[in-house]
């Protein structure tokens, strides 16, 4: 916990100075016509590096049994990952093939591969939450759905 | 009695056959969104905001806020019956609905939440109804020194209220208001803080924010432990509404202060349903007569969560609707969707939107009434719904997550900030980050600075200005007793506990 506090109050830090010297860039101060761009976020800027140094001081000092814990307890890694990894793959698929296809895919590697239920639970699943959203998105609230790149092609509507 | 007139055209616009089928289907996502641990009311109204932009923008808050009551009545279900909070703002639920619904009186217990949680609803939204004029009004007269000052009230009651590191909801604030300023500068139109990048030229958007830091983050925190639902089964008979409805009018002391207090957290900015269910609980316990029997299934326990997180649900959206600034998470992202609807929230609505405000108004009554009818009757139903493995509830909410942050500009690229958000969310949770700090900023940031830019301009560039004009002064004040009372309180009890050890090893 203790380390990942203080990486997150690093990064905090830098953010603060990425915005800072942008907001030098900008002009921090007074224009012809009152502040310029960069006054709110160079004021923003101290006040998050401010509070995340303070952050970071605190982490370093506390020697209580919270920080001495680990971030992840035990499995807990491999769970997240479990849930985070096919969701990051399906967004990398989303670009390529759209909403219809990637859902489709995605229900059916993560409900039977992960979640582990039975094939006809899988694949009734991954083919009516794809036509549901299509019903009440496209034909319903009238918002289209990306078919991506190649997805015009591979879906006959 | 201009309000009653107001009310009445509202319920006209509120009963329309279109506006109540809406106003229906929010309440009952919003009940499925209460039931389902791991979606709260935020990310649930966030992935759901899409849907509106083809809405008038009258059925579009009606719909966004009957979610919110119907999220409100939704989370006691699976506290009552699984010992699960299905909402944060549940958990003081489960205390005593847990205990009697073991002890075989699960009906009794979900009775004790949604009437009184019902009543609780309904004496909110008179107080709304008769106090929003006279708010906004008065908000009228504000200008620019004054709406910056409120807009640090609000923000010094986040950081000071919260639990936790006050300078962890500092540093969230920052990076919300950050993020906010990402995009064209609004008064010289100067892109910044962009590196280059084009398609940040439009600033990043609260619901994807919001959807990924509260949704995707509680999803990948609860991918940690495998939750497994062993419940009791409930329903709701006459007898037990019968009997709820009797020691309410007996004992109605727990219940009329839970939700006077209720209101009230609601309206300070930031606070909503969580923090007042909470003091509501901790309240009854200290001034019951039987405080002992707290935490093994007292009918006060109850009564005092629900109905105090309802009236705090009303109460957020006082000053979104007077002010201009959100009084819960959930309201701050209701907020952001009336900005998208191209309306500006403040006491402006109701003189240029008086549709829009007393429709809003009117639906309270109505989404509540169908609340409680949904819950009492429906409860099976939406038990049923937790029955549904979570290998196949996970994806589905993270795809309906990524078409809410899609739809937002229709670009992909809203979609990968989902998993960065989802992930940064998941790491703030962790650190006990506060996340409604950001979302809000993130929602008030482009105001809040205009505010500012143009106060400094009127007073050419001298900070008096906040000063000098008493309502600005007065809310700054009240700003800084926020910010400051709850590190002196502890400062204090810890001098007076340090002083009470050393009196103590003195005598013997």
């Amino acid at each position: 916990m203790k380390r990942a506090e203080i990486i997150t109050a690093l990064v905090l830090m830098a953010i603060a100075a990425t915005v800072g010297l942008e907001a030098v860039r900008l002009g921090p101060g007074w224009g012809d016509s009152g502040p310029r761009a960069g006054f709110f976020p160079f004021w923003l800027a101290v006040i998050l590096g401010l509070s995340s140094l303070w952050i970071l001081a605190q982490a370093v000092r506390d020697r209580s049994a919270r920080m001495a814990s680990p971030f992840f307890p035990a499995g807990a890694l491999r769970l997240v990952l479990t849930v985070f990894l096919p969701m990051a793959g399906a967004v990398a698929l989303f670009e390529l093939v759209g909403f219809y296809l990637t859902s489709l895919a995605y229900l059916l590697v993560y409900i039977r591969l992960t979640g582990r239920q039975s094939w006809a639970l899988t694949v009734a699943v991954s083919m009516l939450f794809p036509a549901a959203t299509f019903l009440i998105f496209e034909r319903w609230f009238l918002i289209p759905l990306p078919k991506g790149l190649f997805g015009e092609r591979l879906l006959p509507f | 009695m201009d309000a009653l007139l107001n009310l009445t055209s509202g319920f006209q616009i509120a009963i329309t056959p279109y506006n109540l089928f809406i106003a229906a289907a929010g309440v009952f996502l919003g009940v499925i969104i209460g039931v389902l641990p791991g979606l709260g009311g935020t990310s649930g109204v966030a992935i759901l905001l899409p849907l509106t932009f083809t809405m008038p923008t009258t059925s579009a808050i009606v719909f966004l806020s009957c979610i919110y009551w119907g999220a409100l009545f939704g989370g006691a279900i699976t506290s009552i019956l699984f010992n699960i909070p299905g909402e944060p703002w549940s958990v003081a639920i489960m205390f005593d609905g847990y205990p009697m619904a073991r002890a075989g009186r699960a009906g009794q217990a979900l009775a004790l939440a949604f009437i009184p949680g019902f009543f609780a609803a309904l004496i909110s939204v008179l107080l709304f109804t008769f106090f929003a004029p006279p708010l906004a009004e008065l908000a009228l007269k504000f200008g620019p020194p004054e709406t910056f000052a409120i807009l640090l009230l609000a923000f010094s009651t986040i950081s000071g209220l919260g639990r936790g590191s006050p300078m962890k909801a500092l540093a969230s604030a920052a990076l919300g208001f950050i993020l906010a300023s990402v995009g064209l500068d609004i008064v010289t139109g100067r892109p910044r803080l962009t590196f280059d990048v084009i398609i940040l030229l439009s600033g990043f958007s609260f619901i994807t924010a919001s959807i990924g830091l509260f949704g995707i983050g509680e999803i990948l925190q609860s991918a940690e432990e495998t939750l497994e639902f062993r419940g009791a089964q409930g329903r709701v008979g006459l007898r037990d509404m019968w009997l709820t409805v009797t020691s309410l009018c007996r004992s109605p002391a727990t219940f009329l202060t839970s939700t006077i207090l209720g209101f009230w957290v609601g309206i300070l900015p930031g606070t909503g349903a969580t923090p007042a269910s909470f003091m509501s609980y901790g309240l009854a316990r200290q001034y019951s007569r039987h405080p002992e029997k707290f935490g093994s299934g007292a009918p006060e326990g109850v009564i005092a969560a629900q109905s105090s997180a309802q009236a705090a649900g009303i109460g957020a959206l006082l000053p979104m609707v007077t002010l201009g600034i959100p009084g819960s998470p959930t309201a701050a992202v209701i907020l952001g969707g009336l900005y998208i609807w191209g309306l500006t929230p403040g006491p402006t609505l109701f003189v240029e939107q008086k549709d829009f405000v007393w429709g809003l108004i009117a639906s309270m009554y109505i989404g509540n009434v169908m609340g409680v009818l949904l819950c009492l009757f429906l409860v099976p139903l939406f038990a049923a719904v937790l029955r549904v493995p979570t290998p196949i509830l996970t994806p589905t909410i993270i795809l309906l997550s990524a078409i809410g942050a899609y739809a937002v500009k229709n670009t992909t690229f809203d979609v990968w900030l989902l998993l960065v958000f989802g992930a940064a969310g998941y790491v703030f949770k962790k650190l006990d980050y506060p996340l409604a700090p950001f979302v809000i900023a993130l929602v008030l940031g482009d105001m809040t600075e205009e505010a500012l830019r143009q106060s400094l301009i009127m007073s050419d560039g001298s900070l008096l200005i906040f000063l000098t004009r008493p309502i600005a002064a007065t809310f700054l004040a009240a700003a800084a007793a926020f910010f400051f009372l709850p590190g002196l309180l502890l400062l204090w009890r810890r001098r007076r506990g340090r002083q009470v050890a050393a009196q103590a090893w003195r005598r013997p």
